[in-house]
């Protein structure tokens, strides 16, 4: 060991000193690259080239929406069974139309790409409050105890939704949970996450879309009662297209047959509580009719 | 028979007294990394094994072969680095052929069974014990790896149950592992001067 640290330290190290070592490496090397090469050979396998180019189509998220353990798994599964296809919400219409093609196959029907819409637009000052909150500040444990915010169906803004985001996609924005379209990848999430189902996972065939943000299912009065910007049922905007539907005071809009027209603009106009609002990248700022409202 | 029961208490050594996890603190990264769940830990410890049993007995010709008889012993660390490397690119092999789940559940702790201390470890320490016969560096190199199963198994098992348990929020995950393993350690203290 010492004649090593003296070699190193203090002696001009020769050619002679050198080639052994050089030597030894190389055949060493050479060595467990031939014995590497014959493994590989003897072990390599054959994957599927399907497999590979379909998770090369998906968006890699991971998100497991499509209900598999993650984009491989998926992969894996469409190239074994094609009725699968579609399942990945983030990749949408894109993906879907890729591995089409991959597994040689025609698609039909409309491949939008599945987008979170929050049923509701009412806002702190929106809102009628029986009491002070002042339990555990989770959606699920406020929804279980006696109402203290007076709607039964609107946005408790405890955030459940937004803590569930795996994108950084949700914001809470004054009492009301606020979709930020540019992130979000449509993974459902949140509208699992809910308790009181008020994010619905919706096809986004057009951008904006024109939904009616609201759940209330109580009447009318006791809606005007309890918040200043609930559907109250009046179906006015059922007059005007019959995308709109009035069940239970509650006005649902048709997301399937959605397309942009004049009467819908009307109906907007014409809502009474001005329910009917945009919802997507390209929606207008969503204000609050009251003049304090924080519209970011 | 000396010789067979000198190979015996070798190994019981290995495993137990100087188990390279418990006594020497080597190889921990894997240890704490992935003792989750049993069956994984299990793989691991087996994937060690197989590398640590290979690269003992490569380097140790090796290094009686070659290195000693020409004065090479400054190339050790590389030339061992090599047969771990290579040694581990087979493993990495096999188990993606053979058993692909426990390939994918591994992740990057397989290709890091290459800077895994107990192996490197091991092929020094059989060269600083003056282990000059090839047999009983052969059960050593297979006792390391035992032992490093036993104790990511033991982690492993332990870690199982504290999942249940319940624990103080700011002692959850790594915290806990970490006092685990210290208290394990205690523990095989106990088997210390059993072999003079």
């Amino acid at each position: 060991m010492e004649n090593n640290i003296i070699l190193l330290v203090s002696a001009t190290i020769t050619f002679q000193d050198l080639w052994p070592a050089a030597a030894l490496m190389l055949g060493l090397g050479t060595g467990f690259a031939v014995v590497l090469l014959i493994a590989s050979i003897k072990l390599s396998i054959q994957e599927d080239p399907k497999v590979q180019a379909i998770y090369a189509a998906l968006p890699k998220i991971e998100c497991g929406t499509c209900g598999f353990a993650g984009c491989t798994a998926y992969a894996k599964a469409v190239a074994a069974n094609a009725e699968l296809l579609g399942k990945c919400s983030p990749g949408g219409a894109d993906a879907m139309n890729k591995i089409a093609a991959i597994l040689n196959l025609q698609i039909s029907g409309s491949g939008a790409p599945q987008r979170p819409i929050v049923h509701c637009r009412a806002r702190r000052e929106d809102k009628t409050f029986f009491a002070e909150y002042k339990g555990i500040p989770a959606c699920t444990a406020a929804n279980a105890q006696p109402p203290v915010q007076a709607c039964a169906f609107g946005c408790l803004g405890f955030g459940d939704c937004v803590r569930s985001c795996k994108f950084d996609a949700l914001n809470i924005v004054d009492g009301l949970t606020t979709v930020n379209y540019e992130k979000c990848t449509g993974c459902g999430a949140c509208s699992k996450a809910c308790p009181r189902f008020l994010i619905k996972m919706v096809p986004f065939a057009y951008d904006p879309i024109v939904t009616v943000a609201c759940s209330s299912r109580e009447s009318g009065k006791n809606t005007r009662a309890f918040c200043k910007v609930g559907c109250i049922g009046c179906g006015i905007c059922a007059k005007q297209t019959d995308l709109f539907t009035v069940t239970e005071n509650l006005s649902t809009m048709n997301y399937e047959k959605y397309t942009p027209s004049e009467a819908i603009n009307t109906a907007m106009t014409k809502c009474p509580t001005k329910v009917i609002v945009h919802r997507g990248k390209a929606a207008p700022a969503d204000v609050s009719p009251q003049p304090a409202a924080n519209a970011s | 028979m000396d010789f067979a029961v000198n190979l015996m208490l070798g190994f019981v050594g290995i495993v137990l007294i100087n188990n390279f996890v418990f006594t020497k603190f080597l190889g921990t990264c894997p240890y704490l990394g992935v003792s989750g769940r049993l069956d994984m830990a299990f793989g691991m410890g087996l994937a060690v094994t197989f590398v640590t049993t290979l690269a003992g007995a490569l380097t140790w010709l090796i290094d009686n072969l070659f290195l000693i008889p020409y004065h090479l012993e400054i190339t050790r660390y590389v030339c061992y680095i090599l047969v771990i490397a290579g040694a581990v690119q087979l493993v990495e092999m096999y188990l993606k052929k053979f058993f692909p789940p426990l390939y994918e559940s591994f992740g990057i702790f397989l290709p890091l069974i290459t800077t895994n201390c107990v192996i490197l470890g091991l092929c020094l320490f059989l060269n600083l014990w003056e282990i000059r016969s090839f047999l009983m560096a052969v059960v050593l190199s297979f006792g390391a790896g035992m032992g490093f199963t036993m104790a990511i198994c033991i982690m492993a098992g332990i870690r199982e149950n504290l999942e249940m348990a319940d624990i103080p929020e700011c002692l959850k995950g790594a915290p806990i592992t970490l006092i685990t393993a210290g208290l394990l350690t205690l523990g095989f203290m106990g088997f210390a001067g059993m072999i003079k």
